[in-house]
């Protein structure tokens, strides 16, 4: 068995001190076949000065030449022939370029053993049937973001009695409607079975200030669940925190703290992160975190503020083993009370750019283009 | 919220209120004494004094903060209210006492206003929306404003102390937080309008345009494209005072500089000259201090990534935050921002044919070069489309300045001749 196949069945998703070896190894594989698969790849190692015979002990991580997602949007590399991918999906910004990545299967199999391996973890697997309100878009052959699949993914963790989506697809695209769900919401908290809510969290938050708003609040039953995922970024321009959020979420819906559970993932780094009871996204054995300087790209201590780097020896189809991002984040190493003892990544997304006013052309286009 | 005829009402409902503007305006326009610049500049004036004696210092300080503008800085632009700055802008704009003298067949010229404006304000700068509206003013027209996406609010409030301190001018200011995608609702403001002020990108230009009637007059105050041109002959001094520009704006304005020209032919005397400026940049930024974290991460990111791509046409030089690339081609374009400065060859005898074609993105020129040869090259950039032609401190404001080369208060009005 492979190392990285070893890594992505271990037992427990947070042994992170005891899966060092075993991470190195795996990324040694990693980085190896890359190399010898994509020229590209092997000709940015070879530019950069690396082989992958330089990745000899666990602090030599930081020495791979990681490739921006910026990199990925712009071109498209394959590590295995195309017709072996089994899956593509595309990053889901709205303007911009996206990044073309693509699944074979041994990558989909280390992504489903992660992806149960978690839930079952957090507890997100039940066999009693629920409603799912999905914030999101309805699957459409049409629509190949990763996004939209993943978020289907999350309503089989339970049976499902309903699907109900806030984007409808019909004949002449996608359709916002919010006043569906509301009256969906209102019949199911009458229900015996708990309501699952997934999605974008800029949508849940927005649907959940306008029944604020039109004074509907409803309890949903027992084990109902809230879970947000496709990132924090959508928020910053309602400058709201994590906390109105969680309050807002009880006060509309009755769904304690508890039951509202993060994801965090990016079609260049497809690793999942699941948000503790505290509310802090851990680091699971899959992959490892390093925040660099914003200047001189260099790792930066435990708790200091850089751009955050993401390794995962997760994928053979496309060399995503070591990305950078442009979004700067923390590591936390102190103590987190959900008994977690792997470090815990801060997000702080791109931190200011919100402010910025301009009146340089083509500037705030720039500026603003979301390119997740 | 709503501004209109001098209240303030809670609410985004326009429709109703929509219905009978058009007969407001028209019953306006029928008054036979309407407003004057006194009027305007009186209100102005008051409202100035109140702001320097502190009184909305409520609710200025926490937008000040929020966008990190010094008191100070904040003093200066109040004082473009103050009754000495706008007498001096209408002189300046409009010609002293505003008259005009006959033609010589005994032909009476007087300025109107242009009748009805319709203003679309961008939100860069706060108080923006409301200046354009007072320029409106100025000049007697009935101004529809539609505020920006993001409005704090500050435009209804400077607005509505304005018709306080001048009552006569509530039938002249209709306030409106119509979204941008409402363009069913926008059309109709176009169509009452005889001008269409609009501000901001090209987008919001070319949306203009397209609900704008063929009759209807469009002023546009678009974003804008600014450089320097060096040549051999500038001092290390203005060099580095143009670094310490680059700092302060952070490249962000429309008369920011974004790159530099040099006039040569020659890659080594490029290779040199930008090295000495990526010096000087590093020392500039190292005296201003870093700029905004986020920024600096995402350019070293895109440096790094530019790196990554191998292209053949540049060399980089970037370090703590600032970079210099030296580039191939003799484009004028947009930087990463933030301290990150283009350089490019262009000699003088291709000026014209490199830079005319950016016709109206053109703004400033930092011109960086000898006495002696000053005035030639002042003159090819003037010809080549720059309205501006500064040195280092390429973002100057004076009193009685164009904008984009040309007088809003003029645009804003026309000329009635009348016979006998």
């Amino acid at each position: 068995m492979s190392a990285a196949n070893k890594l992505f069945t271990w037992k427990k998703p947070y042994e992170l001190k005891k899966t060092d070896t075993l991470f190195l190894q795996a990324m040694q594989e990693n980085v190896r076949h890359h190399y010898e698969n994509s020229p590209d790849y092997a000709r940015i190692l070879d530019e950069k000065g690396f082989h992958p015979d330089d990745l000899r002990e666990y602090d030599d991580l930081r020495k791979i030449p990681f490739i921006p997602t910026l990199y990925f949007k712009r071109h498209t590399m394959f590590s295995v022939p195309e017709k072996r991918l089994l899956i593509k999906a595309t990053s889901s910004g709205t303007s911009g370029r996206r990044s073309l990545i693509g699944f074979n299967g041994s990558s989909l199999y280390r992504g489903l053993r992660m992806v149960l391996s978690l839930c079952k973890y957090h507890r997100l697997i039940s066999l009693k049937p629920v409603h799912y309100i999905i914030l999101g878009y309805e699957p459409a052959r049409s629509n190949p973001s990763a996004i939209t699949k993943t978020t289907f993914g999350q309503t089989l963790f339970a049976p499902a009695l309903s699907r109900d989506y806030a984007l409808k697809y019909t004949k002449e695209g996608y359709k916002l409607d919010l006043e569906d769900l509301k009256q969906k919401l209102i019949r199911f908290s009458q229900s015996k079975y708990p309501v699952r809510m997934t999605g974008f969290p800029a949508y849940t938050y927005f649907l959940l200030k306008q029944m604020k708003e039109e004074g509907i609040c409803v309890k949903l039953p027992k084990g109902s669940l809230m879970s947000l995922g496709g990132g924090w970024k959508q928020f910053y321009a309602e400058k709201i925190t994590k906390q109105d959020f969680y309050e807002l979420a009880e006060e509309v819906l009755g769904i304690d703290d508890q039951y509202t559970v993060e994801f965090f993932s990016a079609v260049e780094h497809p690793v999942l992160y699941v948000d503790c009871r505290c509310h802090h996204f851990h680091v699971p054995v899959y992959s490892r975190i390093i925040i660099r300087d914003v200047d001189s790209l260099e790792p930066v201590p435990a708790g200091q503020v850089g751009l955050i780097n993401l390794l995962t020896p997760m994928v053979d189809s496309v060399p995503l083993a070591s990305v950078m991002t442009d979004d700067l984040g923390i590591l936390h190493d102190e103590k987190c009370p959900c008994g977690v003892d792997s470090p815990w990544l801060e997000i702080l997304g791109r931190v200011g750019i919100k402010d910025i006013v301009t009146c340089a052309a083509g500037a705030q286009e720039m500026l603003s283009a979301k390119e997740r | 919220m709503i501004l209109l005829h001098g209240e303030v009402i809670e609410s985004n409902i326009e429709q109703k209120y929509l219905n009978g503007l058009y007969e407001d305006c028209i019953k306006t326009l029928s008054n036979a004494e309407p407003i004057t610049a006194e009027m305007v500049i009186s209100a102005c004036d008051a409202l100035y004094r109140k702001a320097m004696r502190g009184e909305y210092d409520e609710i200025v300080l926490p937008l000040l903060q929020l966008s990190d503008i010094s008191y100070e800085r904040f003093q200066t632009m109040a004082a473009l209210f103050s009754r000495e700055e706008l007498e001096y802008k209408c002189a300046v704009e409009l010609g002293e006492d505003c008259e005009m003298k006959p033609l010589k067949s005994g032909i009476h010229r007087k300025r109107y206003p242009l009748g009805i404006l319709f203003h679309i304000a961008a939100g860069n700068v706060d108080g923006l929306p409301a200046y354009s509206v007072i320029e409106g003013l100025l000049t007697g027209n009935i101004n529809i404003l539609k505020l920006p996406a993001g409005d704090n609010g500050l435009s209804i409030k400077l607005l509505s102390e304005l018709i306080r301190f001048e009552p006569a001018l509530k039938d002249y200011v209709y306030v409106f937080d119509v979204p941008s995608t409402e363009t069913e609702t926008l059309k109709k403001f176009a169509e009452i309008a005889d001008g269409i002020v609009v501000w901001g990108g090209d987008e919001a230009v070319a949306a203009a345009r397209s609900m704008a009637d063929v009759q209807t007059r469009i002023i546009a105050w678009g974003h804008k494209l600014s450089f320097a041109y060096v040549t051999e002959q500038a001092s290390e001094e203005d060099l580095y005072r143009l670094a310490l520009h680059i700092c302060e704006t952070n490249q962000v304005l429309c008369s920011s500089c974004q790159g530099i020209f040099v006039d040569t032919e020659d890659w080594t005397v490029l290779e040199s000259f930008g090295e000495q400026f990526f010096e000087l940049l590093k020392k500039a930024n190292a005296e201003k201090g870093k700029a905004d974290m986020g920024m600096r991460g995402r350019n070293t990111i895109r440096l790094y990534n530019d790196l990554l791509e191998n292209h053949q046409d540049r060399k980089i030089f970037s370090a703590e935050g600032v970079s210099v690339v030296i580039r191939q081609d003799s484009e004028l374009e947009l930087s990463y921002l933030f301290r990150n400065v283009w350089i490019k060859a262009l000699p003088r005898r291709k000026m014209i044919e490199t830079i005319k074609k950016h016709k109206n993105h053109l703004q400033t020129c930092g011109l960086l070069c000898g006495e002696a040869e000053r005035a030639e090259l002042a003159g090819l950039l003037a010809r080549a489309g720059i309205v501006r032609i500064t040195g280092s401190d390429m973002s100057r404001m004076v009193a009685g300045e164009a904008h984009d080369g040309t007088y809003p208060l003029w645009e804003y009005s026309r000329i009635v001749e009348l016979d006998g």
